[in-house]
């Protein structure tokens, strides 16, 4: 029956073909033309929009601004307090020409969340710097945020790769990057069982997201997300003071790794 | 070091002995901030700051425009010389005036006047004063010719100087009245001539003095109009209409009509005030379109006069959406504040900016500080086997009560075990409602199912008692006992109510509890400002410790009564940057929920 529909219209078709009514070609060529340049377009635009941004984020003071500058340009500058996020391009140093866009954003409590939305979609990758300095003071307020960035959709869904930069090693009271690891993975454990349980959120929404993060029933682990996580030690300021370089290769490689 | 945050208005900040005075360029976005110490009224500051504005941006705008972020990390910005020059420049010009020096005595206007003129005398007052009644008569009687030629002001009553009333004697007083009664007759002005007569009529010699009250003669005294007291001479009939008097003919008499909706005049209205502006917006049409197109393809900088209009009407919207006046006055400023000079990107309306920066401040007032996890923050003092201790405070009325008992469920739920401390000793019948909430939780979850322990009791004494020593009474029971959380109710009190708000705050004070929650409804419109105000400060003022406890948290309740009227989460937010912990949505157990910022704010921002 379908077939016996089709007929008559493949035959029209022949017969079109055959005969070219110049007006039904025309518009024939008309509506490839426009298929074709759509295509081409979204081509375009899906090449453009290809994640290459890595994104700085942390508490206020981890140090992201100074990071910024150092990975930057190598020397060292007073920093104030973000209000506006800052972007650059990245050059690798083993010039393979690669790079990425650098985007050092605010840290500041009423601010942070907004600059995320906005950024979130274009990240490859995230630095999360962490100030190994004041961590034991700060460790809940680490686990927050790192919680609220690692249960939006997007991040969930771009899975990018996430680094943990443990700044300020230079100080001597510094905490290592095994100890944070483990600090903020037992914090993280209790934040997702306290945020699942607040109320609902006023257009039906749970609050904590509607995912649960990592496995239930086990304890929480950082490789139990979706995307590759590692520690890093690292130290903005450098062990020279400011006339010297900064410490961080363990972060320059892994940006080699994400370029 | 705290970040420019949405509270518009002042561009100064004091920090102890310092006062920081800032200015934004937000075109290239630049904070120049100046900072100096606060007992320095030094009158150059704005000055220096715009001129330091000017020449920085001046001299480093390739920089700016070209370089991007990188340009400003490579760059060297070596401005101190400059910057020296400015100051020193902007100091002398404050010193440039120099101090007035004194007028000499011959420069001065008294030395012109002659001798003659400056000795009183008896006899000389009542020249100057028929002097002065001359003039008067004059002025008077060229008003009267004005008036003779348009519409007279018939009752053009010219009440004597106070000073020629203690001249006159009552014969003089009653020829006084009775001419402004002829002159108030007559459309046509009266010769002033009469003026003077009553000045040449006076007796020589001396008279005895007329004090203001001493006289005892209650006719002197009387100073009132002999017209009005029912003479019908004196009170002829006026021509007197009564159609204009009664107006509408045809009304039942003795009926009370209803009010009629004049709407027909309101349009009228309207539309003699837009007339003035019509043939200015004529005017600006051509001119006005040429804008637009600029606008729509960008690289046009904001200026205020393009953003007022749009302010003005976000402003109203704000305020018809429940927000409080002060603060939505408030926020349009600081929104203009923060896009004054901004480089507008392609295809954006002069609206569509100003509303965007409007809902990222609105965004960002409703997520200060720390985010108050109460789950979180319970686990940490079970650790330390210490209860956790909850007060609710507020005014008349608001929903104390019933969200404690919508908490303490949730808080059962995930469960905790709760104390709830009954210390409303004034209102009839609070402990027996806590007395029924706790009836009911128990039955909804009953022992046996928490493991043989009662997950909710309260803890009252009854009527009467000071509301600070039960709160300490029942926070030593629950740690005994072993509760997880103690919520303390507490009485409703209006803000101004001065002795009660001293409770309240010794209670607080003394019994250091975990968290302050004060319970405002979604109802309140500017009352919020006034209500968390007094309610800080009367926290702050009788606090004996270094830090005063504030106000933590606010529940903010009766929500599901407005419909998108949400402006109340907004106020209460701007005044005390603290978060909005619960919304209240009902007045069943269920009905609690936690705050979406960017929900409420799209209800806020929907027309």
């Amino acid at each position: 029956m379908a077939a016996g529909g089709l007929e008559p219209y493949l035959d029209s078709l022949r017969r079109e073909l055959r005969a070219p009514d110049p007006a039904v070609l025309s518009v024939l060529l008309a509506l490839l033309a426009v298929a074709l340049t759509l295509l081409i377009w979204r081509f375009i635009q899906g090449r453009k929009s290809s994640r290459k941004a890595v994104l700085l984020l942390g508490l206020c003071d981890a140090g992201k601004t100074l990071l910024f500058a150092r990975l930057l340009t190598g020397k060292y500058r007073d920093t104030q307090t973000s209000i506006t996020d800052s972007s650059a391009i990245y050059r690798v140093s083993n010039d393979k020409s690669a790079n990425v866009t650098l985007i050092d954003l605010p840290g500041h409590e009423s601010l942070r969340l907004q600059f995320l939305e906005r950024f979130k979609a274009a990240a490859r990758a995230i630095v999360f710097v962490v100030d190994s300095v004041a961590f034991q003071r700060e460790v809940k307020d680490v686990a927050e945020f790192l919680y609220q960035v690692l249960v939006d959709s997007t991040v969930l869904k771009n899975a990018p790769a996430l680094l943990i930069a443990c700044n300020k090693q230079d100080v001597t009271m510094a905490k290592s990057a095994k100890l944070i690891q483990q600090q903020l993975e037992k914090e993280l454990n209790t934040l997702r069982v306290t945020r699942s349980a607040a109320p609902t959120s006023l257009d039906g929404s749970a609050a904590g997201g509607p995912t649960q993060l990592g496995k239930k029933g086990k304890d929480f682990d950082f490789s139990q997300l979706p995307m590759k996580v590692e520690f890093v030690e690292c130290s903005a300021r450098g062990s020279k003071g400011e006339d010297g370089d900064a410490d961080f290769e363990g972060l320059e490689k892994w940006l080699a790794k994400i370029a | 070091s705290s970040p420019a945050q949405e509270r518009g208005g002042s561009n100064s900040f004091n920090h102890e002995a310092l006062t920081l005075k800032y200015k934004l360029d937000n075109q290239f976005e630049l904070v120049f901030v100046v900072g100096f110490q606060k007992i320095l009224t030094l009158t150059y500051v704005d000055k220096l700051i715009d001129d330091v504005h000017k020449e920085f941006r001046d001299k480093y705008r390739n920089e700016f425009q070209q370089k991007g972020a990188l340009g400003l990390l490579n760059g060297t910005f070596d401005f101190k010389d400059d910057f020296l020059r400015l100051l020193r420049e902007a100091e002398e010009s404050s010193k440039v005036r120099a101090p007035t020096v004194m007028k000499t005595f011959e420069q001065s206007s008294k030395s012109q006047k002659t001798i003659k003129c400056m000795i009183e005398t008896r006899g000389e007052k009542p020249k100057e004063k028929a002097k002065n009644k001359k003039n008067k008569g004059a002025k008077k009687e060229g008003s009267e010719a004005i008036s003779a030629s348009g519409k007279a002001a018939a009752g053009e009553k010219q009440p004597p100087a106070a000073g020629d009333r203690e001249e006159l004697t009552k014969d003089e007083i009653l020829q006084k009245n009775r001419e402004e009664f002829f002159k108030r007759h007559m459309k046509a002005g009266e010769k002033a001539s009469k003026s003077p007569k009553p000045e040449a009529q006076k007796e020589k010699g001396k008279k005895p003095r007329v004090w203001d009250l001493g006289n005892s003669n209650a006719k002197v005294l009387d100073y009132s109009n002999s017209t009005t007291n029912g003479s019908s001479e004196a009170c002829p009939a006026e021509e007197f209409d009564p159609d204009t008097a009664l107006g509408d003919r045809n009304r039942e008499p003795g009926r009370l009509y209803d009010l009629e909706y004049e709407s027909d005049e309101e349009a009228e209205e309207e539309k003699v005030v837009q007339n003035p502006s019509k043939p200015s917006a004529r005017k600006g049409g051509l001119g006005g379109m040429f804008g637009m197109l600029k606008g729509l393809v960008g690289s046009k900088s904001l200026t205020r006069e393009d953003m007022d209009p749009v302010l003005e009407k976000m402003k109203d919207h704000l305020i018809a959406k429940n927000v409080a006046a002060e603060i939505a006055v408030q926020l349009c400023e600081s929104v203009a504040k923060k896009l004054e000079g901004k480089v507008m990107g392609t295809f954006t309306t002069v609206t569509s900016t100003v509303k965007q920066a409007l809902q990222e401040a609105l965004v960002q007032i409703l997520q200060p500080q720390r985010r108050v996890d109460v789950l979180r923050d319970v686990m940490d003092a079970q650790r330390q086997r210490r209860p956790y201790v909850v007060t609710f405070c507020g005014v008349n009325g608001v929903g104390k009560s019933t969200n404690l008992a919508k908490i303490s469920f949730w808080l059962i739920e995930n469960g905790f075990s709760v104390l709830i401390a009954a210390c409303d000793t004034f209102r009839a019948g609070a402990v027996e409602q806590l007395r029924t909430h706790t009836r009911r939780l128990n039955a909804l979850r009953p022992p046996e199912s928490r493991g043989g322990r009662t997950m909710v009791q309260l803890y009252e004494k009854g009527y009467g008692k000071d509301a600070a020593g039960i709160a300490m009474e029942a926070i030593s029971y629950a740690r005994n006992q072993g509760f997880d959380v103690v919520l303390v109710d507490t009485a409703g009190r209006m803000q101004d109510n001065a002795p009660l708000m001293t409770a309240l705050a010794k209670l607080i004070a003394v019994n250091a509890p975990d968290l302050v929650l004060f319970v405002g409804e979604a109802l309140v419109g500017n009352e919020a400002v006034d209500q968390l105000v007094k309610f800080n400060k009367a926290l702050a003022d009788h606090s004996m410790a270094q830090t005063p406890r504030l106000i933590d948290g606010i529940v903010l309740t009766k929500f599901d009564t407005i419909d998108d009227k949400v402006g109340a989460a907004i106020s209460m937010t701007y005044i005390t940057s603290k978060p909005i912990v619960f919304v209240g949505t009902g007045q069943t157990y269920c009905d609690l929920r936690s705050l979406n910022a960017k929900a409420v704010v799209a209800a806020l921002m929907k027309a």
